[in-house]
Order: C-alpha cells, then structure tokens, then sequence
C-alpha cells in the first residue's frame, strides 16, 4: 500500500481562497480536509448596526450570489419585525433571484465546470476533440455564447432592481422599484430571447416542455438519440463526455441533503413567519438522510467551531452564535485548519450530521411526495440518484435541470405582476425580535439569523451553502461534505489530479485552491504536477 | 500582447462579476480580438496549485514583468500586521502585493475594497482591511503609501464601485494596454476623470423632481414620482459615478429603479458606518437641512433654493411620472 498528501493551493475558480489537502492511498483519495483561507468578519461588522444594515453588508459577502444574500436578508427582517409583503413584491424578489440563478447556471458551466472538461489528461479518448472544440476557455465555441449570453437574464434584474451585482432593492414590506408596463415588455423580450438563444437553441436543442417531459434517467437517455438537434446539444455532448471519462463514478459524497427551499408563494407569504415559511415554499425545504425524508426546522441548525480558526470547540444554533476570530498560527496548534465554521443538522433519531445543499439536494426535495400544488414536484434527479447514485455527473445534471424549471418560473412571474398592485407596505420597526430568512443560491442553502436589541442588531449570522459544503470536521470528527466526496476519487496522475478540480467545481464552492504533493509516509513533497491545461 | 495578472485579496469577486457583464468589448473580445493576455485570474483561470504557482510567481521575483497588475478586494492585515487572515498559495496575500505592485507596469485597483478598504473596513474593520493607496474615509496613503508608484510611473489608478461598473473596467483596460495611458487625468482619489467627474446625480430621470424639491411618497409603488435625495438617503446629488450616464446591465441604474444612491464610488461608503437610523434616510441637521448638502452647496444657498423650488413647482411634479 503506498499513500501520500497533496496539498492543493489554491484551488482555483471557487469564489474566495481555498486550499484542499488529500491522502492518496493506492491511487484513491483516502481522507481530505478543506481550508478556507480568507476571513472579513462581516457577522462582527453587523453586530450594534441599524437593522437593515444587512440589506446592503451580505450581497456584498459573495458577488456571485448578492441578490440571493439580498433575498434571504430581507426575509430575516420581514420575519423579525412581521412586515406585510404585497405579492407583487414577493413575484419581483422571485424575479430577482431566479435571474441570479439563470445568468449563474450558464456561466458556472462554460467559465468553471466546462474548463476542466478540455484538461490534456483526457485528450486520449474518442469525443475529445469535440468537447475541446466547444468548451475550451475563451475560443471554444459554445464557452464564447454561453459566457457572454449568461449577462442577459440579470439584465431582468437590473429592470426591477437597478443593477446586478450588489443592489439592496428588497426591503422589508416589499420592493424599492414600481415597474412599468415597458420595465415588464422589455424583461420578457430579454427573457425569451436568452431561452431561445441559449437554452433552447444551444444548451437543450430542444424546447423547454420537450425537456421538461423526462421524469427518468431512461427517458433521457431516448432524448439524447431522439433527433440529430439533441443529439448535438451541449447537454448531450456533457453527458456522452461525463460517462466517457467517468465523472459518473465519483464525486458521491454522504448522499445526505439539506434544502432550505425559495420561492415563496406571493398569496401565502403575505405575512412572513419562521414557523409559515416551509408550507410557502415553491421549490420546498427538506432534509435527506440515510433514505429518509424530515421537515426542515432551523431551530435544528447549529455551527461547531472546533476544527475552525474561533475562540472554543463545540457548537451553537445561530441565534447564539459567536464569530471571534484567532490567529490561523495558533489555531493550527489546536487543530483548527480553515475559516469556515462547520454547519451541522440534529436529524432526528440520527442526530447532528453534516447534510450536502445544492442542486442535487434542492431536486431531492422536489422528489419528496405529498406537494401541494403549487408546489414543484418532480421526480426526474431523485431518479437519477436512485439509478446511478450522487456523483459529478449527477451534480452537474441537477443544476442544469433547473435552467428550464426557473426560465417558466419567471415567465409566470412576469405574467402575474399586477402593475397597479402594491409593491410596498411600509411596516412598523419593534426594536427587538429574532429573524429568519433563507433562500437557494445557485450553489445551495443560504440563511440568515438575527437579532434585534434596541433598535439594532444584536446578533446576525450568515451560513452560506459554501459553508455547509466545503465546512471541516466537527467535534465528533465527523468530516465535510465536500472533504466526503473527495474521498474515493481516484488519481490516475499525482502529477495532475484534475478528478480533484472536478469534485470541487461540481459543488461550485463560492471558494480558490493550490497542489503540493506529499509522501504520506516520509512527508516529502513530491514533484511538482500541473492540473487543468496541462 | 498585454499582459493581465489579477488577484482577489479580501473580496466578494463582485468586480468579477460585473466585469464578465461587460458587452463592448466583451471578456471574450478582450482576449480573442483585443490581445490582452490573462496570464492568471482566480475565477477563470483553469490551472491550480502549483501550476497556477508557476505562472504568477516569477512576477513576484522579478523574473518576468507584469503589463497590468490587477487587484479586487481589500488588502488583509490582520491578525497583528501578519496578514494570516487572508493566506493565498502559501503566504499572506499582502506579501504577494509586495512583491508584484513594484514590479508591475501599472497598477489598478478595481472596486472599492481596493480602492479604500471598502466595507471589510467597516468599523471595528476586523480584518484590518486597507485599500492599494487610500484608507476608507479618503485619507491617501493606504497599504502601499503614498508616495508609491509603479514601473510607469503611475500611482494605483483606482476605478472604484461596489460593484465597478463593466465598462469602466474594460475601458481603461483597454486604453492602458492600447498605449494610453498618458491620456489618463486622474482626480484626487486617484479616479480616471473621464469617468468620476460627473456626478451619479447626472442623467437620472428623477432630476426634475430634484430641480423642484419632490419626494415620493414611499418605496414600491410611491417610487412612480420624486427625487430620492430628500428623505431617502439619496447621494447622487454629491456622488461622483457615471452611473446614469452608462448604464448598468444596459438597462437601468439604482436610482432609476428607485433605489437610493449609497454613495459607493466614493471613500466614505457606507456613509455614516450604517449606524442606527442611517440605512436609506436622509440626515439632516434640525430637522429640515441634510447634513450632507449637494456638491458645491452650503446651507443658507440650500435653503434659498430649496425654499424657491417649492414655490415655483408645477402642478405636474406633484404627480407621478413613471406610470404603467
């Protein structure tokens, strides 16, 4: 048995800095730790702030997903001062988030999923020239379309909420804009014309209702030989490509989910409480463990910090939660290894596990039985999970998915705006009261808890789906997410890991990562290896 | 062939963001039509590790030079001055800084993380989150000093934002490495003027409600009248951005859509370090002057002008304009 440590700084294209270190075992990732590398405070920040500073601090946490920090910063306070949100405001936030996530789906493919598709490792098999050909970085043919057509769905955004990244326009009792008849023609026209240019004609080859037809893994694999136009999507073409250099043997992690949903139904969600939120949800909340379906309940959230760089060991819910910082040098002495606090979920009768958000998790919930009929039901990733199990590949296919799902979504949101409806009702502000919100980034569960004292914030706590994915061990040393689904990852060249890059970039950590090599046995570091172009 | 190295020290990649929104000339055009060499960028490079190692360390050594140095986010201090809180590739993202600024040909700050701090900085700025040249609050001096300039002989040219607007990003690229960077007049904070001469306040289509002293009723539906400014929080009368001359998204500004400006082009954002009754309320000084008058104006010229406009407004300013 030979093993030996890579140390990967930075892992690039992840949003912020992150390291990963894994020990190879026989050619097989055998354990590895996650390290965020950069911290800001901005929890510390909040603290004895005017209420809504958050509106405008936690867009400004990750610029990848600020309108969807927006959304659930909103909620927390609509929750804490029991606002009434007119539901024309409710459709426009909606509006904003799912355009957020329809510019991400596109760019996170082609600009940081598409990239390690091209890696010369892979130049032996058969399609290779094919897929280098469409998604090579900058010249490929579909990276250049799909890159640069990914800036028209926040355009929408921008319509309702004046500029995307880093606009604050939802606030609590509604929205800041009052659309006009042309603010709405225009959105629409912006939408269909991406749809077609993009998602129909490039990424499906098919119309939206075609694709939406497949409820298995069997229907798809008839859609990609149904007609030459399928056959040739980018989306048939990632398929065949994944299962051809088998991004859909690794990558499986726990196979446990959480999704704290989004989509607030406007008619139900008029007066947002915690306790109302799941049976509002659009895309629902849920938790997935060991092939079980629970209630999500955030009162069962908590956060250990004792594998990171913070004052202490153990756990918090986030109403409690403390963020005091400590050197990194000094952590590393106690065992502490990265920035990110380690969220975990009291499962009942499991207990306190750390669960994957995402995708994969959002589209088990929309398996779930029992919706309501507003409700997304949907059976088609469940599906896919059952018959090939989590993996890159299925990851991947679960964020695509979605593309099509929220492209109708906003459709009939545009449809329902009721232009001379309220957008606004302006509320009360108690001085004290606790809050709740949480939305879906593209990448996953993002929630929000505060605390207001005396007309400020007492306490305000962020945990991001970066977060629970890529968060280290916990007190129990019960390891991450992402550290899980690295493990089983074969290495086929030390010298160039990219199956590493792969699992990473398949979560779309908002994180960026470096590779050393070392011998598990002596501690030396091994040569020197490129990963990516090669 | 200009050479492009960017790094992200303490930063959301927003600037990032916004620049892959860039349309005339596109990311894509940049590279393939214009020449411009990314030799390393956090988000769209696809080499790690090592390999990502190897292409930026020998502009830290001085092996090779850098055309433009790009920096996002703040400058990382803490903990003690060590800079450990923000570690990339090894060592504390400062010493990178160190070692590139001097070396590089120009040096641009993107954003105002690295342009004063920007919110990072906030008090109690945990972080000890610095901008390239300029504390926040506009004090000149920052992580690299005052008197720092690079190989060109420029100081940090600073293209603030949060975010920076794409085309304010693609532009200048797309001058300095077009050779023309003698063309660039820079103002007191270091900003191309071309651009932050104008104020945020220029090109709104709710100056007419300014001219005449209207507020909107509310947020939402009240937004179909009135100029922001007076009880909303509005900086666009005294912010320098060309936020409504050039669009954002192609399609809108903040306070077109109703949103108060915060100011974010300039040092002191968020004004009033969000403290209590600050977030999207005009501050006023006995009630009726705001604290912080339009560029150019003192009291008494405020309340002489205010008190006319009030007078002489049309019935039709009273109305709504932005109608369904």
């Amino acid at each position: 048995m030979t093993t030996m440590e890579l140390n990967v700084s930075p892992l690039g294209q992840v949003e912020g800095d992150l390291d990963v270190r894994v020990q190879i075992t026989d050619g097989v990732v055998s354990d590895a730790w996650t390290e965020a590398a950069m911290f800001r405070g901005f929890e510390i920040i909040l603290k004895g702030k005017d209420p809504q500073a958050g509106l405008i601090m936690t867009p400004r946490i990750c610029g990848i997903c600020g309108g969807s920090h927006l959304y659930k910063a909103c909620y927390a306070l609509d929750t804490a001062w029991g606002t009434y949100v007119p539901p024309n405001a409710t459709r426009v936030r909606n509006i904003g988030q799912a355009c957020e996530t329809l510019q991400s789906i596109p760019r996170w493919f082609y600009a940081i999923m598409g990239p390690d598709l091209t890696a010369a490792q892979y130049s032996s098999f058969p399609s290779y020239e094919e897929v280098a050909r469409r998604f090579a970085p900058y010249v490929g043919t579909s990276y250049q379309t799909g890159v640069t057509l990914s800036q028209h769905p926040v355009e929408i955004y921008a319509i309702f909420g004046g500029q995307w990244p880093h606009s604050s326009f939802m606030i609590p009792g509604g929205v800041m804009s009052a659309p006009t008849l042309s603010d709405v023609t225009r959105s629409t026209s912006i939408l269909e014309n991406w749809g077609r240019q993009w998602l129909e004609g490039q990424w499906l080859g098919c119309s939206v209702d075609r694709w939406l037809e497949n409820k298995t893994w069997s229907d798809i694999q008839a859609w990609m030989t149904e007609n030459e136009s399928q056959a040739n999507s980018d989306l048939a073409v990632f398929i065949r490509w994944a299962q051809e250099i088998g991004l859909d043997t690794y990558g499986q992690g726990y196979g446990n989910f959480l999704a704290t949903g989004t989509f607030l139904n406007p008619d139900l969600y008029t007066n947002p409480t915690v306790d109302g939120r799941n049976a509002a949800l659009q895309s629902r909340s849920g938790i997935y463990a060991n092939g079980q379906y629970y209630d999500f309940d955030q009162m069962r959230v908590t956060e250990d910090v004792t594998h990171a760089y913070y004052e202490g060991t153990g756990s918090r819910h986030p109403w409690e939660g403390v963020t005091e910082p400590i050197d990194p040098a000094e952590g590393a002495k106690q065992g502490k290894y990265t920035w990110a606090k380690a969220p975990r979920y009291d499962v009942p009768d499991i207990g306190y596990v750390p669960l994957e958000v995402g995708p994969l998790a959002r589209q088990m919930m929309a398996a779930r039985p029992d919706a309501a009929d507003f409700q997304d039901s949907d059976p088609l990733i469940k599906n896919l999970i059952d018959e090939l199990g989590p993996s890159v590949m299925t990851r991947v296919l679960a964020r695509m998915h979605e593309a099509p799902k929220y492209f109708r979504n906003v459709q009939r949101w545009l449809k329902e705006l009721d232009l001379h409806g309220e957008f606004y009702v302006k509320p009360t502000e108690p001085s004290s009261g606790k809050g709740f919100g949480a939305t879906e980034a593209a990448r996953g569960a993002l929630c929000d808890w505060i605390v207001l004292e005396d007309g400020k914030i007492a306490n305000y706590q962020v945990i991001t789906p970066t977060g629970w994915n890529i968060g280290p061990r916990d007190a129990n040393d019960n390891i991450g997410p992402m550290e899980k689904s690295f493990i089983g990852t074969p290495i086929e060249n030390p010298d160039f890991p990219v199956e590493l890059g792969q699992v990473a970039h398949s979560f779309d950590s908002c994180l960026v990562c470096t590779v050393h090599a070392y011998d598990g046995k002596t501690g030396k570091q091994l040569s020197k290896f490129r990963m990516g172009g090669g | 062939m200009t050479s492009v190295l960017w790094f992200q020290g303490g930063a959301c990649s927003g600037n990032t963001m916004s620049f892959i929104n860039a349309a005339e000339p596109s990311v894509v055009d940049l590279i393939v039509d214009f020449g411009l060499e990314i030799v390393y960028h956090p988000t769209l490079s696809m080499e790690i590790g090592q390999a990502a190692q190897d292409i930026f360390t020998p502009y830290a050594t001085g092996e090779k030079e850098i055309d433009i140095f790009v920096y996002e986010g703040s400058v990382i201090e803490a903990p003690s001055g060590s800079g450990r809180f923000n570690m990339f590739a090894g060592r504390p993202m400062k010493d990178w800084v160190d070692d590139i600024a001097p070396k590089a040909g120009i040096v641009v700050a993107i954003g105002d993380c690295a342009t004063y701090g920007g919110l990072p900085a906030v008090p109690p700025n945990p972080s000890n989150s610095r901008g390239l040249q300029f504390d926040r609050g506009g004090k000149r001096g920052g992580y690299l000093g005052p008197d720092f300039v690079s190989k060109a002989g420029l100081p940090v040219v600073n293209i603030p934002g949060c975010p920076a607007h794409p085309d304010w990003i693609s532009q200048i690229i797309v001058a300095l490495a077009a050779g023309r960077a003698a063309d660039l007049a820079l103002d007191e904070f270091q900003r191309p003027k071309t651009f932050f001469t104008s104020f945020t306040q220029t090109g709104c289509t709710r100056v007419q409600f300014y001219t005449y002293k209207q507020d909107p009723p509310s947020f939402g539906e009240g937004m179909r009248t009135g100029c922001l400014f007076y009880e909303f929080g509005c900086r666009g009368p005294m912010t320098h951005s060309p936020c409504n001359r050039i669009l954002w998204n192609r399609q809108s500004s903040k306070t077109r859509a109703g949103h108060p400006c915060t100011g974010c082009t300039e040092p002191g954002f968020p004004f009033g370090d969000l403290e209590k009754g600050t977030v999207f309320k005009t501050q006023k000084v006995a009630g009726v002057i705001p604290k912080d008058e339009p560029a150019g104006m003192d009291s008494g010229s405020y309340m002489a002008l205010a008190g006319l406009s009030r007078a002489v407004a049309p019935k039709w300013s009273k109305e709504d304009m932005f109608v369904v």
